[in-house]
Protein backbone atom coordinates (compact mmCIF):
# COMPACT_ATOMS: atom_id res chain seq x y z
CA UNK A 1 0.00 0.00 0.00
CA UNK A 2 1.17 3.50 -0.69
CA UNK A 3 -0.13 6.86 0.41
CA UNK A 4 -1.02 9.70 -1.92
CA UNK A 5 -1.53 12.72 0.27
CA UNK A 6 -4.19 11.66 2.74
CA UNK A 7 -5.74 9.06 0.44
CA UNK A 8 -4.48 5.47 0.67
CA UNK A 9 -4.02 3.98 -2.81
CA UNK A 10 -3.75 0.25 -3.49
CA UNK A 11 -0.74 -0.82 -5.59
CA UNK A 12 -1.57 -3.46 -8.22
CA UNK A 13 1.53 -5.44 -9.26
CA UNK A 14 2.04 -6.35 -12.97
CA UNK A 15 0.50 -9.72 -13.89
CA UNK A 16 3.04 -11.92 -15.64
CA UNK A 17 0.63 -14.04 -17.73
CA UNK A 18 3.44 -15.54 -19.84
CA UNK A 19 5.18 -16.80 -16.71
CA UNK A 20 2.08 -18.59 -15.48
CA UNK A 21 1.49 -20.27 -18.87
CA UNK A 22 5.09 -21.42 -19.32
CA UNK A 23 5.12 -22.56 -15.68
CA UNK A 24 2.05 -24.69 -16.28
CA UNK A 25 3.60 -26.25 -19.41
CA UNK A 26 6.78 -27.06 -17.47
CA UNK A 27 4.72 -28.61 -14.68
CA UNK A 28 2.91 -30.91 -17.14
CA UNK A 29 6.20 -32.03 -18.72
CA UNK A 30 7.76 -32.72 -15.29
CA UNK A 31 4.68 -34.78 -14.33
CA UNK A 32 4.98 -36.81 -17.55
CA UNK A 33 8.68 -37.51 -16.99
CA UNK A 34 8.20 -38.57 -13.36
CA UNK A 35 5.24 -40.73 -14.37
CA UNK A 36 7.12 -42.59 -17.08
CA UNK A 37 10.18 -43.12 -14.86
CA UNK A 38 8.03 -44.81 -12.22
CA UNK A 39 5.55 -46.54 -14.59
CA UNK A 40 5.03 -50.30 -14.81
CA UNK A 41 4.77 -52.58 -17.85
CA UNK A 42 2.67 -55.80 -18.24
CA UNK A 43 4.92 -58.85 -18.56
CA UNK A 44 2.33 -60.95 -20.44
CA UNK A 45 2.23 -63.39 -17.52
CA UNK A 46 -0.49 -63.81 -14.94
CA UNK A 47 -0.28 -64.32 -11.22
CA UNK A 48 -3.02 -66.56 -9.84
CA UNK A 49 -4.19 -67.26 -6.29
CA UNK A 50 -6.48 -69.86 -4.70
CA UNK A 51 -7.88 -73.24 -5.79
CA UNK A 52 -10.12 -74.14 -8.77
CA UNK A 53 -13.55 -72.64 -8.10
CA UNK A 54 -12.26 -69.48 -6.36
CA UNK A 55 -9.12 -69.07 -8.40
CA UNK A 56 -8.39 -65.40 -9.27
CA UNK A 57 -5.78 -64.19 -11.76
CA UNK A 58 -4.35 -60.76 -12.55
CA UNK A 59 -1.64 -59.64 -15.02
CA UNK A 60 1.90 -59.45 -13.64
CA UNK A 61 3.73 -56.13 -14.10
CA UNK A 62 7.28 -54.86 -13.68
CA UNK A 63 8.99 -51.44 -13.49
CA UNK A 64 9.64 -49.95 -16.93
CA UNK A 65 13.04 -48.76 -15.59
CA UNK A 66 13.73 -52.06 -13.77
CA UNK A 67 14.33 -50.33 -10.47
CA UNK A 68 14.68 -53.63 -8.64
CA UNK A 69 17.48 -54.72 -11.03
CA UNK A 70 19.18 -51.33 -10.70
CA UNK A 71 19.01 -51.55 -6.90
CA UNK A 72 20.56 -54.99 -7.01
CA UNK A 73 23.49 -53.99 -9.22
CA UNK A 74 23.99 -50.49 -7.78
CA UNK A 75 25.57 -51.98 -4.67
CA UNK A 76 27.11 -55.07 -6.29
CA UNK A 77 30.81 -55.68 -5.65
CA UNK A 78 31.71 -55.54 -9.35
CA UNK A 79 30.09 -52.12 -9.95
CA UNK A 80 31.50 -50.85 -6.66
CA UNK A 81 35.01 -51.77 -7.75
CA UNK A 82 34.37 -50.07 -11.09
CA UNK A 83 33.37 -46.86 -9.28
CA UNK A 84 36.62 -47.00 -7.30
CA UNK A 85 38.59 -47.23 -10.55
CA UNK A 86 36.64 -44.28 -12.02
CA UNK A 87 37.43 -42.14 -8.97
CA UNK A 88 41.09 -43.17 -8.97
CA UNK A 89 41.40 -42.34 -12.69
CA UNK A 90 39.68 -38.97 -12.18
CA UNK A 91 41.72 -37.91 -9.13
CA UNK A 92 45.14 -39.01 -10.40
CA UNK A 93 44.72 -37.84 -13.98
CA UNK A 94 43.48 -34.43 -12.77
CA UNK A 95 46.36 -34.09 -10.29
CA UNK A 96 48.89 -34.94 -13.00
CA UNK A 97 47.00 -32.77 -15.49
CA UNK A 98 47.08 -29.76 -13.16
CA UNK A 99 50.83 -30.17 -12.53
CA UNK A 100 51.51 -30.51 -16.27
CA UNK A 101 49.18 -27.59 -17.01
CA UNK A 102 50.79 -25.21 -14.49
CA UNK A 103 54.26 -26.12 -15.75
CA UNK A 104 53.21 -25.53 -19.36
CA UNK A 105 51.55 -22.21 -18.47
CA UNK A 106 54.70 -20.92 -16.77
CA UNK A 107 56.75 -22.19 -19.75
CA UNK A 108 54.42 -20.44 -22.20
CA UNK A 109 54.97 -17.14 -20.37
CA UNK A 110 58.75 -17.57 -20.15
CA UNK A 111 60.92 -15.03 -22.00
CA UNK A 112 62.85 -18.06 -23.35
CA UNK A 113 61.39 -18.60 -26.83
CA UNK A 114 62.39 -22.28 -26.97
CA UNK A 115 60.48 -23.03 -23.74
CA UNK A 116 57.36 -21.16 -24.83
CA UNK A 117 57.42 -22.80 -28.27
CA UNK A 118 57.74 -26.25 -26.65
CA UNK A 119 54.72 -25.60 -24.46
CA UNK A 120 52.76 -24.29 -27.43
CA UNK A 121 53.57 -27.41 -29.50
CA UNK A 122 52.51 -29.71 -26.65
CA UNK A 123 49.15 -27.99 -26.37
CA UNK A 124 48.76 -28.01 -30.16
CA UNK A 125 49.26 -31.78 -30.35
CA UNK A 126 47.26 -32.91 -27.33
CA UNK A 127 44.33 -30.57 -27.96
CA UNK A 128 44.35 -31.37 -31.66
CA UNK A 129 43.84 -35.14 -31.41
CA UNK A 130 40.88 -37.00 -29.84
CA UNK A 131 41.38 -38.42 -26.32
CA UNK A 132 39.99 -41.72 -27.61
CA UNK A 133 42.87 -41.96 -30.09
CA UNK A 134 45.42 -40.90 -27.46
CA UNK A 135 44.25 -43.64 -25.08
CA UNK A 136 44.59 -46.28 -27.79
CA UNK A 137 48.04 -44.91 -28.67
CA UNK A 138 49.35 -45.27 -25.11
CA UNK A 139 47.79 -48.70 -24.78
CA UNK A 140 49.60 -49.87 -27.93
CA UNK A 141 52.83 -47.91 -27.46
CA UNK A 142 54.80 -51.09 -26.76
CA UNK A 143 54.44 -51.92 -30.48
CA UNK A 144 57.02 -49.26 -31.34
CA UNK A 145 58.83 -49.01 -27.95
CA UNK A 146 59.04 -52.58 -26.61
CA UNK A 147 61.83 -51.56 -24.17
CA UNK A 148 62.09 -48.32 -22.24
CA UNK A 149 65.45 -47.39 -20.68
CA UNK A 150 66.71 -44.65 -18.41
CA UNK A 151 70.20 -43.40 -19.22
CA UNK A 152 72.22 -40.60 -20.75
CA UNK A 153 70.71 -39.40 -24.05
CA UNK A 154 72.55 -40.33 -27.28
CA UNK A 155 75.00 -42.66 -25.48
CA UNK A 156 74.90 -46.37 -24.74
CA UNK A 157 74.90 -45.66 -20.98
CA UNK A 158 71.67 -46.91 -19.46
CA UNK A 159 70.74 -47.66 -15.87
CA UNK A 160 67.19 -49.04 -15.89
CA UNK A 161 65.28 -51.14 -18.41
CA UNK A 162 61.51 -51.51 -18.31
CA UNK A 163 59.30 -53.68 -20.42
CA UNK A 164 56.74 -51.33 -22.00
CA UNK A 165 53.97 -53.93 -21.97
CA UNK A 166 54.31 -54.19 -18.19
CA UNK A 167 54.62 -50.45 -17.68
CA UNK A 168 51.59 -49.60 -19.78
CA UNK A 169 49.04 -51.91 -18.27
CA UNK A 170 45.47 -50.83 -19.09
CA UNK A 171 45.08 -48.60 -15.99
CA UNK A 172 48.41 -46.81 -16.45
CA UNK A 173 47.84 -46.36 -20.19
CA UNK A 174 44.45 -44.79 -19.49
CA UNK A 175 45.88 -42.61 -16.71
CA UNK A 176 48.72 -41.47 -18.96
CA UNK A 177 46.41 -40.66 -21.85
CA UNK A 178 43.89 -38.78 -19.74
CA UNK A 179 46.54 -36.83 -17.77
CA UNK A 180 48.59 -35.75 -20.80
CA UNK A 181 45.47 -34.66 -22.62
CA UNK A 182 44.16 -32.83 -19.56
CA UNK A 183 47.51 -31.05 -19.15
CA UNK A 184 46.98 -29.31 -22.48
CA UNK A 185 43.58 -27.95 -21.43
CA UNK A 186 44.74 -27.06 -17.91
CA UNK A 187 47.67 -25.07 -19.32
CA UNK A 188 45.28 -22.74 -21.12
CA UNK A 189 43.16 -22.35 -17.98
CA UNK A 190 46.21 -21.69 -15.80
CA UNK A 191 47.61 -19.21 -18.31
CA UNK A 192 44.36 -17.26 -18.40
CA UNK A 193 44.47 -17.12 -14.60
CA UNK A 194 48.08 -15.95 -14.42
CA UNK A 195 47.48 -13.26 -17.06
CA UNK A 196 44.42 -11.98 -15.17
CA UNK A 197 46.53 -10.82 -12.20
CA UNK A 198 47.20 -7.07 -12.37
CA UNK A 199 50.75 -6.03 -13.32
CA UNK A 200 50.74 -3.67 -10.32
CA UNK A 201 50.57 -6.64 -7.94
CA UNK A 202 53.81 -7.99 -9.39
CA UNK A 203 55.50 -4.55 -9.17
CA UNK A 204 54.37 -4.15 -5.57
CA UNK A 205 55.74 -7.60 -4.72
CA UNK A 206 59.12 -6.78 -6.31
CA UNK A 207 59.26 -3.41 -4.57
CA UNK A 208 58.89 -5.19 -1.22
CA UNK A 209 61.86 -7.34 -2.24
CA UNK A 210 60.16 -10.64 -3.07
CA UNK A 211 62.04 -12.68 -5.67
CA UNK A 212 60.35 -13.65 -8.93
CA UNK A 213 59.64 -17.15 -7.61
CA UNK A 214 58.20 -15.84 -4.31
CA UNK A 215 56.07 -13.35 -6.21
CA UNK A 216 54.63 -16.13 -8.35
CA UNK A 217 53.93 -18.40 -5.37
CA UNK A 218 52.74 -15.86 -2.77
CA UNK A 219 51.06 -13.15 -4.84
CA UNK A 220 50.26 -14.22 -8.40
CA UNK A 221 49.08 -17.84 -8.03
CA UNK A 222 46.74 -17.24 -5.05
CA UNK A 223 45.02 -14.45 -6.98
CA UNK A 224 44.98 -16.42 -10.23
CA UNK A 225 43.15 -19.22 -8.39
CA UNK A 226 39.94 -17.18 -8.39
CA UNK A 227 39.99 -17.33 -12.19
CA UNK A 228 41.42 -20.85 -12.41
CA UNK A 229 39.08 -22.67 -9.98
CA UNK A 230 35.69 -22.48 -11.78
CA UNK A 231 36.89 -23.91 -15.12
CA UNK A 232 39.03 -26.47 -13.24
CA UNK A 233 35.91 -27.64 -11.41
CA UNK A 234 34.27 -28.11 -14.78
CA UNK A 235 37.32 -30.03 -15.97
CA UNK A 236 37.15 -32.39 -12.97
CA UNK A 237 33.46 -33.08 -13.59
CA UNK A 238 34.14 -33.53 -17.28
CA UNK A 239 37.07 -35.85 -16.47
CA UNK A 240 34.86 -38.04 -14.28
CA UNK A 241 32.79 -38.78 -17.37
CA UNK A 242 35.64 -38.78 -19.92
CA UNK A 243 37.36 -41.45 -17.80
CA UNK A 244 34.64 -43.84 -19.02
CA UNK A 245 36.63 -43.95 -22.29
CA UNK A 246 39.16 -46.02 -20.33
CA UNK A 247 36.87 -49.00 -20.92
CA UNK A 248 38.12 -49.04 -24.55
CA UNK A 249 41.57 -50.03 -23.29
CA UNK A 250 39.90 -52.76 -21.19
CA UNK A 251 39.98 -50.91 -17.86
CA UNK A 252 37.06 -52.12 -15.73
CA UNK A 253 35.75 -48.75 -14.52
CA UNK A 254 32.10 -47.96 -13.75
CA UNK A 255 31.04 -48.28 -17.37
CA UNK A 256 33.38 -51.25 -17.91
CA UNK A 257 31.80 -53.10 -14.99
CA UNK A 258 28.30 -52.38 -16.33
CA UNK A 259 29.12 -53.62 -19.84
CA UNK A 260 30.81 -56.74 -18.45
CA UNK A 261 27.64 -57.59 -16.53
CA UNK A 262 25.15 -56.89 -19.31
CA UNK A 263 27.16 -58.82 -21.88
CA UNK A 264 26.34 -61.87 -19.77
CA UNK A 265 22.72 -61.24 -18.73
CA UNK A 266 21.52 -58.86 -21.51
CA UNK A 267 20.04 -56.41 -18.96
CA UNK A 268 21.51 -53.57 -21.04
CA UNK A 269 19.31 -50.62 -20.05
CA UNK A 270 19.21 -51.29 -16.27
CA UNK A 271 23.00 -51.57 -16.12
CA UNK A 272 23.58 -48.45 -18.21
CA UNK A 273 21.19 -46.66 -15.84
CA UNK A 274 23.10 -48.04 -12.85
CA UNK A 275 26.33 -46.60 -14.27
CA UNK A 276 24.59 -43.27 -15.04
CA UNK A 277 23.31 -43.00 -11.48
CA UNK A 278 26.82 -43.48 -10.11
CA UNK A 279 28.16 -40.77 -12.43
CA UNK A 280 25.31 -38.45 -11.42
CA UNK A 281 25.98 -39.07 -7.74
CA UNK A 282 29.64 -38.11 -8.02
CA UNK A 283 29.09 -35.08 -10.27
CA UNK A 284 26.61 -33.82 -7.66
CA UNK A 285 29.18 -34.26 -4.89
CA UNK A 286 31.87 -32.52 -6.98
CA UNK A 287 29.65 -29.59 -7.98
CA UNK A 288 28.74 -28.80 -4.39
CA UNK A 289 32.42 -29.04 -3.41
CA UNK A 290 33.27 -26.66 -6.25
CA UNK A 291 30.88 -24.04 -4.84
CA UNK A 292 32.65 -23.90 -1.47
CA UNK A 293 36.15 -23.88 -2.98
CA UNK A 294 35.18 -20.96 -5.26
CA UNK A 295 33.78 -19.12 -2.26
CA UNK A 296 37.07 -19.60 -0.39
CA UNK A 297 39.25 -18.23 -3.19
CA UNK A 298 36.94 -15.26 -3.82
CA UNK A 299 38.03 -13.74 -0.48
CA UNK A 300 39.27 -10.20 -0.84
CA UNK A 301 37.66 -9.74 -4.25
CA UNK A 302 34.04 -9.56 -3.11
CA UNK A 303 32.78 -7.34 -0.32
CA UNK A 304 30.18 -9.93 0.69
CA UNK A 305 30.61 -13.62 -0.25
CA UNK A 306 27.69 -15.23 -2.12
CA UNK A 307 25.20 -17.08 0.11
CA UNK A 308 25.58 -20.84 0.53
CA UNK A 309 22.71 -22.95 -0.87
CA UNK A 310 21.36 -23.42 2.66
CA UNK A 311 21.39 -19.67 3.31
CA UNK A 312 19.68 -19.08 -0.04
CA UNK A 313 17.03 -21.72 0.68
CA UNK A 314 16.27 -20.10 4.03
CA UNK A 315 15.99 -16.66 2.39
CA UNK A 316 13.64 -18.12 -0.25
CA UNK A 317 11.42 -19.76 2.35
CA UNK A 318 11.23 -16.54 4.37
CA UNK A 319 10.49 -14.58 1.16
CA UNK A 320 7.64 -16.91 0.15
CA UNK A 321 6.24 -16.87 3.69
CA UNK A 322 6.21 -13.03 3.57
CA UNK A 323 4.38 -13.10 0.23
CA UNK A 324 1.50 -15.11 1.68
CA UNK A 325 1.12 -13.00 4.79
CA UNK A 326 -2.03 -10.81 5.04
CA UNK A 327 -1.91 -7.56 3.03
CA UNK A 328 -1.86 -5.14 5.97
CA UNK A 329 1.54 -6.49 7.03
CA UNK A 330 3.13 -5.84 3.62
CA UNK A 331 2.73 -2.08 3.72
CA UNK A 332 4.33 -1.69 7.14
CA UNK A 333 7.85 -1.26 5.78
CA UNK A 334 6.94 1.83 3.71
CA UNK B 1 76.58 15.23 3.79
CA UNK B 2 76.49 11.93 1.88
CA UNK B 3 74.17 11.36 -1.04
CA UNK B 4 71.36 8.78 -0.95
CA UNK B 5 70.56 8.95 -4.67
CA UNK B 6 72.98 10.10 -7.31
CA UNK B 7 72.06 10.16 -11.02
CA UNK B 8 74.47 11.16 -13.77
CA UNK B 9 73.29 11.32 -17.37
CA UNK B 10 70.59 8.68 -16.89
CA UNK B 11 68.90 7.71 -20.17
CA UNK B 12 65.94 5.45 -20.84
CA UNK B 13 64.09 4.69 -24.08
CA UNK B 14 61.10 2.49 -24.81
CA UNK B 15 61.58 1.24 -28.35
CA UNK B 16 62.35 4.44 -30.23
CA UNK B 17 60.79 6.76 -27.66
CA UNK B 18 63.36 8.51 -25.45
CA UNK B 19 61.79 9.10 -22.05
CA UNK B 20 64.87 10.17 -20.13
CA UNK B 21 67.56 12.06 -22.02
CA UNK B 22 70.45 12.36 -19.57
CA UNK B 23 69.11 13.23 -16.14
CA UNK B 24 71.40 14.50 -13.36
CA UNK B 25 69.98 14.51 -9.87
CA UNK B 26 71.17 14.32 -6.26
CA UNK B 27 69.18 13.44 -3.18
CA UNK B 28 70.91 13.97 0.14
CA UNK B 29 70.31 11.73 3.15
CA UNK B 30 67.25 12.82 5.14
CA UNK B 31 66.07 15.17 2.38
CA UNK B 32 62.67 15.30 0.72
CA UNK B 33 62.88 15.72 -3.05
CA UNK B 34 59.83 16.42 -5.19
CA UNK B 35 59.73 15.72 -8.91
CA UNK B 36 57.21 17.81 -10.81
CA UNK B 37 56.43 18.20 -14.47
CA UNK B 38 53.81 17.54 -17.14
CA UNK B 39 52.66 13.98 -17.77
CA UNK B 40 55.01 12.05 -20.03
CA UNK B 41 57.97 14.11 -18.86
CA UNK B 42 59.71 11.04 -17.41
CA UNK B 43 59.24 11.64 -13.65
CA UNK B 44 57.72 8.23 -12.92
CA UNK B 45 60.24 6.47 -15.16
CA UNK B 46 63.10 8.09 -13.26
CA UNK B 47 61.60 6.97 -9.96
CA UNK B 48 61.14 3.41 -11.25
CA UNK B 49 64.76 3.32 -12.42
CA UNK B 50 65.90 4.12 -8.86
CA UNK B 51 64.63 0.76 -7.54
CA UNK B 52 65.30 -1.00 -10.84
CA UNK B 53 61.68 -1.69 -11.78
CA UNK B 54 62.91 -0.22 -15.08
CA UNK B 55 66.41 -0.79 -16.40
CA UNK B 56 68.15 2.44 -17.42
CA UNK B 57 69.97 2.28 -20.75
CA UNK B 58 72.87 4.64 -20.09
CA UNK B 59 74.34 6.84 -17.40
CA UNK B 60 75.20 6.15 -13.81
CA UNK B 61 72.66 5.65 -11.06
CA UNK B 62 73.72 5.09 -7.47
CA UNK B 63 71.67 4.49 -4.32
CA UNK B 64 73.57 4.89 -1.04
CA UNK B 65 76.82 4.83 -2.99
CA UNK B 66 76.10 1.53 -4.77
CA UNK B 67 75.27 1.14 -8.46
CA UNK B 68 71.65 0.20 -9.22
CA UNK B 69 71.32 -3.17 -10.98
CA UNK B 70 75.04 -3.64 -11.63
CA UNK B 71 78.26 -4.30 -9.84
CA UNK B 72 81.59 -2.84 -10.89
CA UNK B 73 84.42 -5.38 -10.64
CA UNK B 74 87.71 -4.38 -12.24
CA UNK B 75 86.76 -2.52 -15.41
CA UNK B 76 83.57 -4.48 -16.12
CA UNK B 77 79.94 -3.97 -15.08
CA UNK B 78 78.28 -7.20 -14.00
CA UNK B 79 74.48 -7.34 -14.09
CA UNK B 80 73.08 -8.42 -10.72
CA UNK B 81 70.90 -11.52 -10.50
CA UNK B 82 67.26 -11.59 -9.35
CA UNK B 83 68.15 -12.39 -5.73
CA UNK B 84 70.72 -9.57 -5.43
CA UNK B 85 68.38 -7.03 -7.02
CA UNK B 86 65.57 -8.08 -4.67
CA UNK B 87 67.82 -7.72 -1.63
CA UNK B 88 68.60 -4.13 -2.67
CA UNK B 89 64.97 -3.35 -3.51
CA UNK B 90 63.87 -4.42 -0.06
CA UNK B 91 65.82 -1.44 1.33
CA UNK B 92 63.87 0.98 -0.89
CA UNK B 93 60.17 1.44 -0.14
CA UNK B 94 57.79 2.28 -2.96
CA UNK B 95 54.26 3.65 -2.92
CA UNK B 96 52.25 3.46 -6.13
CA UNK B 97 49.60 5.66 -7.69
CA UNK B 98 47.13 2.74 -7.76
CA UNK B 99 48.06 1.49 -4.23
CA UNK B 100 48.69 -2.11 -5.48
CA UNK B 101 47.86 -3.72 -2.14
CA UNK B 102 47.85 -7.52 -2.34
CA UNK B 103 44.14 -8.07 -3.01
CA UNK B 104 43.95 -11.59 -1.55
CA UNK B 105 45.53 -10.65 1.79
CA UNK B 106 44.14 -8.73 4.76
CA UNK B 107 45.59 -5.37 5.76
CA UNK B 108 47.72 -7.04 8.44
CA UNK B 109 48.97 -9.76 6.08
CA UNK B 110 49.86 -7.09 3.49
CA UNK B 111 52.19 -5.47 6.02
CA UNK B 112 53.69 -8.71 7.39
CA UNK B 113 54.31 -10.61 4.10
CA UNK B 114 57.56 -8.88 3.14
CA UNK B 115 58.86 -8.85 6.72
CA UNK B 116 58.45 -12.61 7.02
CA UNK B 117 59.46 -13.71 3.51
CA UNK B 118 62.25 -11.21 2.79
CA UNK B 119 63.54 -10.19 6.23
CA UNK B 120 62.89 -13.61 7.75
CA UNK B 121 61.12 -12.21 10.82
CA UNK B 122 58.91 -14.45 12.93
CA UNK B 123 55.15 -14.08 12.65
CA UNK B 124 54.98 -12.49 16.14
CA UNK B 125 57.72 -9.94 15.43
CA UNK B 126 56.22 -9.08 12.03
CA UNK B 127 52.73 -8.70 13.48
CA UNK B 128 53.98 -6.47 16.30
CA UNK B 129 55.84 -4.25 13.81
CA UNK B 130 52.81 -4.17 11.49
CA UNK B 131 50.44 -3.17 14.31
CA UNK B 132 52.82 -0.36 15.36
CA UNK B 133 52.95 0.99 11.79
CA UNK B 134 49.21 0.63 11.20
CA UNK B 135 48.64 2.64 14.37
CA UNK B 136 51.06 5.25 13.06
CA UNK B 137 48.99 5.66 9.83
CA UNK B 138 45.77 5.54 11.87
CA UNK B 139 44.46 2.19 10.62
CA UNK B 140 45.01 -0.17 13.54
CA UNK B 141 41.25 -0.85 13.64
CA UNK B 142 41.23 -2.16 10.05
CA UNK B 143 43.84 -4.92 10.26
CA UNK B 144 41.38 -7.70 9.45
CA UNK B 145 39.83 -5.90 6.43
CA UNK B 146 40.62 -6.76 2.83
CA UNK B 147 41.86 -3.92 0.57
CA UNK B 148 38.60 -3.88 -1.42
CA UNK B 149 36.75 -2.96 1.77
CA UNK B 150 38.82 0.21 2.31
CA UNK B 151 38.60 3.70 0.79
CA UNK B 152 41.38 4.84 -1.53
CA UNK B 153 42.95 6.98 1.18
CA UNK B 154 42.96 4.10 3.64
CA UNK B 155 44.47 1.76 1.04
CA UNK B 156 47.25 4.22 0.32
CA UNK B 157 48.04 4.58 4.03
CA UNK B 158 48.25 0.76 4.31
CA UNK B 159 50.58 0.80 1.28
CA UNK B 160 52.82 3.29 3.11
CA UNK B 161 52.81 1.07 6.22
CA UNK B 162 53.68 -1.95 4.03
CA UNK B 163 56.69 -0.09 2.60
CA UNK B 164 57.82 1.19 6.03
CA UNK B 165 57.66 -2.32 7.51
CA UNK B 166 60.77 -3.19 5.51
CA UNK B 167 62.63 -0.36 7.33
CA UNK B 168 63.77 1.27 4.09
CA UNK B 169 66.52 3.84 3.89
CA UNK B 170 64.72 5.57 1.02
CA UNK B 171 61.03 5.94 0.19
CA UNK B 172 59.75 6.49 -3.36
CA UNK B 173 56.27 7.89 -3.94
CA UNK B 174 54.83 7.66 -7.47
CA UNK B 175 51.93 10.16 -7.61
CA UNK B 176 50.54 8.81 -4.32
CA UNK B 177 47.45 11.04 -4.30
CA UNK B 178 46.56 11.16 -8.02
CA UNK B 179 44.03 8.29 -7.84
CA UNK B 180 42.29 9.64 -4.75
CA UNK B 181 39.03 11.51 -4.33
CA UNK B 182 39.86 15.13 -3.39
CA UNK B 183 38.62 14.82 0.19
CA UNK B 184 40.93 11.83 0.81
CA UNK B 185 44.14 13.52 -0.40
CA UNK B 186 44.74 15.27 2.93
CA UNK B 187 44.92 12.11 5.07
CA UNK B 188 47.64 10.63 2.84
CA UNK B 189 49.64 13.88 2.67
CA UNK B 190 49.49 14.15 6.47
CA UNK B 191 51.09 10.73 6.83
CA UNK B 192 53.77 11.73 4.31
CA UNK B 193 54.49 15.01 6.12
CA UNK B 194 54.82 13.11 9.38
CA UNK B 195 57.25 10.74 7.69
CA UNK B 196 59.28 13.65 6.31
CA UNK B 197 59.53 15.20 9.78
CA UNK B 198 60.87 11.92 11.15
CA UNK B 199 63.90 12.32 8.86
CA UNK B 200 63.06 9.75 6.13
CA UNK B 201 64.75 10.30 2.77
CA UNK B 202 61.96 10.66 0.25
CA UNK B 203 61.57 11.07 -3.51
CA UNK B 204 58.06 12.15 -4.40
CA UNK B 205 56.55 12.44 -7.87
CA UNK B 206 53.59 14.72 -7.31
CA UNK B 207 51.13 17.23 -8.68
CA UNK B 208 50.47 18.64 -5.20
CA UNK B 209 52.32 21.95 -5.40
CA UNK B 210 51.37 22.94 -1.86
CA UNK B 211 52.93 19.73 -0.54
CA UNK B 212 56.08 20.41 -2.56
CA UNK B 213 56.31 23.97 -1.26
CA UNK B 214 55.68 22.99 2.34
CA UNK B 215 57.69 19.77 2.71
CA UNK B 216 60.31 19.51 -0.05
CA UNK B 217 63.93 20.50 0.47
CA UNK B 218 64.55 20.42 -3.29
CA UNK B 219 62.18 20.46 -6.26
CA UNK B 220 63.16 19.15 -9.70
CA UNK B 221 61.10 20.19 -12.72
CA UNK B 222 61.27 17.62 -15.53
CA UNK B 223 60.13 18.30 -19.04
CA UNK B 224 60.55 16.06 -22.09
CA UNK B 225 63.08 13.82 -20.35
CA UNK B 226 65.46 16.48 -19.02
CA UNK B 227 65.71 18.44 -15.79
CA UNK B 228 64.63 21.90 -16.83
CA UNK B 229 65.04 23.62 -13.47
CA UNK B 230 65.74 22.67 -9.88
CA UNK B 231 66.24 24.26 -6.51
CA UNK B 232 64.64 25.41 -3.30
CA UNK B 233 60.82 25.11 -3.62
CA UNK B 234 60.08 28.66 -2.46
CA UNK B 235 62.40 30.06 -5.11
CA UNK B 236 61.52 27.96 -8.12
CA UNK B 237 57.78 27.73 -7.48
CA UNK B 238 57.36 31.47 -6.90
CA UNK B 239 60.02 32.85 -9.21
CA UNK B 240 60.58 30.34 -12.01
CA UNK B 241 63.32 31.24 -14.46
CA UNK B 242 62.51 28.98 -17.41
CA UNK B 243 59.56 29.65 -19.71
CA UNK B 244 58.44 26.01 -19.55
CA UNK B 245 58.18 26.00 -15.76
CA UNK B 246 56.30 29.30 -15.89
CA UNK B 247 53.85 27.76 -18.37
CA UNK B 248 53.51 24.56 -16.29
CA UNK B 249 52.90 26.45 -13.04
CA UNK B 250 50.32 28.69 -14.70
CA UNK B 251 48.37 25.54 -15.54
CA UNK B 252 48.57 23.71 -12.22
CA UNK B 253 48.43 26.52 -9.67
Amino acid sequence: MSTNGDVTVKVVPVRHVGRYVSGAVALVIIAMVVHTIFSKLPTGQYACHGAAPHRSCHPKTEWRFSWDVIRHYFFSAEVFHGVEITLALTVFSMLLGIIIGLTLAVMRMSPNRLLSATAWTYTWFFRGTPVYVQLLLWFNISAIYPQLSLGIPFTSWTFVHINAVNLFNPFRAALMGLALNEGAYMSEIARAGLISVDEGQIEAASSVGLTRRQTLRLVVVPQAMRVIIPPTGNEIISMLKTSSLASVVSVVDTLGAATNIYSQNYLVIPLLLTASLWYLLWTTVLSSGQFYVERHFARGSLRTPPPTPIQRLRADVIGIARKFRPVHDVGVAS
Amino acid sequence: MTLMVEAKGVCKAYGGLEVLKGVDLNVARGEVTCLIGPSGSGKSTLLRCVNHLEKHDAGELRVDGELVGYELRGDKLYELNDRQICAKRSQIGMVFQRFNLFAHLTVLENVTLGQMKVKGRSQEAATAKARELLARVGLDAKERSYPSQLSGGQQQRVAIARALAMEPKLMLFDEPTSALDPELVGEVLDVMKDLARSGMTMMVVTHEMNFAREVADTVYFLDAGVIEESGDPRTILTAPRSERLKLFLSKVL
